[in-house]
């Protein structure tokens, strides 16, 4: 459930106060937890749901380290890019940067926060296709269109880098 | 009943990438060239994407989390 807060959101501190909500809310609120329902799953919910209302809030799935996501040519993505060069690193950054910094790491941070909950739990976390329908409450046919669109982008930004 | 002449979907796709696609549609596959492009490709992504490292909070996590949480007394109440 960490794994998934932290790429969901790219901040390792960020993502232990949204893991801290997650389990906080789960363990006062265990007594609406229905039986009928995966635990597991019902804290990737709340997880997840926590991810997107504060992506939703600060807009942060707009920032990255390529440049915004509508950037089209290299001059729009270096101007839009962020400048990790301009501050001094703290340990914490050089951490991140180590953990998040590899290409398929950052296509997933590329991705919509929809794309990318559905492909991490498809691919990482290893749910099936009607357990993350269950999960994030969305039609099956729905989860299968993201996971597929969230491949096929990431598969356009690997060979856009190997290119 | 799948037509063996058929381009593989995506759902089949991934199924071939777990190694589950049945034996006729894989037959397809070793005919079709096209297929199998399509299938490496997308083989490569879920590669890297199950290789994926797990990552864990930093220690004392667990103990700043039940700080937290409300544990009911005997007499009902709830405290923190």
């Amino acid at each position: 459930m960490f794994s998934l807060l932290y790429r969901m959101v790219r901040d390792r501190a960020l993502a232990e106060d949204l893991a801290q909500e997650t389990f906080i809310k789960v363990l006062n609120g265990i007594k609406s937890y229905r039986p009928e329902f995966k635990f597991s799953s019902w804290i990737f919910k709340i997880a997840n749901n926590a991810a997107i209302d504060h992506l939703r809030r600060k807009s942060i799935d707009t920032l990255s380290l390529d440049g915004a996501p509508s950037a089209e040519t290299p001059e729009q993505m270096r101007a839009t890019s962020l400048q990790l060069g301009d501050r001094t690193e703290s340990p914490l950054d050089e951490v991140q940067n180590r953990e998040l910094g590899t290409a398929i790491e950052r296509a997933i941070a590329r991705l919509r926060p929809e794309y990318r909950s559905c492909i991490l739990l498809r691919h990482v976390e290893g749910y099936s296709y009607e357990e993350i329908a269950d999960t994030l409450e969305l039609p099956l046919g729905t989860v299968k269109t993201y996971i597929h669109r969230a491949r096929n982008e990431l598969r356009g930004y690997l060979e856009d880098r190997r290119d | 009943m799948t037509d063996i002449s058929m381009h593989l979907n995506t759902d089949e796709i991934e199924l071939w990438a777990q190694g589950l696609l049945p034996a006729a549609r894989a037959m397809h596959l070793a005919d079709c060239s096209l297929c199998r492009v399509e299938a490496d490709r997308e083989r490569k992504v879920i590669l890297e994407l199950v290789q994926l490292p797990k990552f864990a909070p930093s220690a004392g996590f667990a103990d700043r989390v039940m700080a937290q949480v409300k544990i009911p007394t005997p007499s009902g109440d709830w405290t923190a």
